[in-house]
């Protein structure tokens, strides 16, 4: 079945979805989307902290994707990492969302889901106390990033992170997360 | 010792060490691909330039980052503590943060830069 140009602008549309890549990440698309989401904010009014909150999610959850994917350069399972992740930016009537999604191996979820546990149940004072702990922490050597970027994403949002692991055969599962601001 | 200077881009920011004036500024959003990489020439020329520093003339950060991501806030921390460490052998240091009056998340991201560290801090706004 071929489908349609406006099939896919209707999805987009009831989905209140503003923009989207599906693909490969690179560092110098993650600039340039979230510097047209920016510009779009701005046009918009949005107020500065919210501009503010919306890049500082979309980049940290693109850059988690990313740096997620560099671990596995050179594996068997790269080209299939590489290319399956997504990255949407919507707006309903009172807020923007950042919803992304991209391939995990089974052996590196248990790590992440209890990460992830943590950060959706704590407050903001809880969080606070993480970013503190995380930030005062010596570096794990040959890690990309620093390990903040789940708990700063938690501080930013409106609501608790939602997110799943969604099976996709015998090596992957699909995990996707979605965040309000 | 020579000057560092290192020209702003999209995703990293100015970064214009001067030993002669010791006034030491990074200005820009910080978000680069490996925050680590970019930084580490900027720690060891720190860490050259407070081990020839043997008096009490000050020595002033200029800090302006409209956005950093979390990877270069552990780094501007890290940089943070080496003035710490300076500060603690009898170095006079300053820093001086500055943030858009009109963004409130950036406030709070500099004050709690200050919390966590015991050095002369100035948040000012512009």
């Amino acid at each position: 079945m071929c489908m349609k140009l406006t099939d896919i602008q209707n999805i987009l549309g009831t989905s209140k979805i503003l923009t989207c890549f599906s693909g490969r990440f690179s560092q110098g698309l993650i600039e340039e989307m979230g510097e047209a989401v920016k510009k779009h904010m701005e046009c918009e009014e949005m107020p500065k902290n919210a501009i503010f909150n919306v890049f500082s999610i979309f980049i940290e959850q693109t850059q988690n994707i990313k740096n997620y994917t560099a671990t596995k350069e050179g594996s068997p399972n790269y080209n299939t990492i590489a290319g399956n992740s997504i990255v949407c930016i919507g707006n309903t009537e009172n807020n923007y969302f950042i919803w992304s999604g991209n391939y995990i191996e089974n052996s590196d979820i248990e790590p992440l889901r209890k990460k992830l546990e943590l950060v959706s149940k704590a407050n903001k004072d809880e969080l606070k106390l993480l970013f503190r702990e995380q930030m005062k922490k010596e570096l794990e050597p040959g890690k990309n990033g620093a390990g903040i970027g789940l708990i700063d994403i938690a501080r930013k949002a409106s609501s608790p992170i939602e997110y799943s692991f969604e099976k996709v055969d015998d090596s992957f599962y699909f995990y996707e997360i979605k965040v309000i601001v | 010792m020579e000057r560092l200077f290192i020209d702003q881009a999209k995703a990293t920011p100015q970064i214009d060490f001067d030993m002669d004036t010791r006034i030491l500024i990074i200005k820009g959003q910080s978000y680069p691909e490996n925050a680590f990489k970019f930084y580490e020439p900027v720690f060891n020329w720190l860490d050259d330039f407070l081990t020839q520093i043997q008096d009490e003339r000050q020595i002033r950060l200029e800090l302006s980052l409209p956005y950093v991501n979390t990877s270069s806030s552990k780094c501007i921390m890290m940089l943070l503590e080496k003035f710490e460490e300076a500060k603690e052998q009898g170095r006079n240091i300053l820093i001086n943060w500055y943030y858009d009056k009109d963004n409130e998340s950036e406030l709070e991201c500099a004050e709690e830069f200050k919390e966590f560290v015991d050095l002369e801090f100035n948040l000012i706004p512009c």
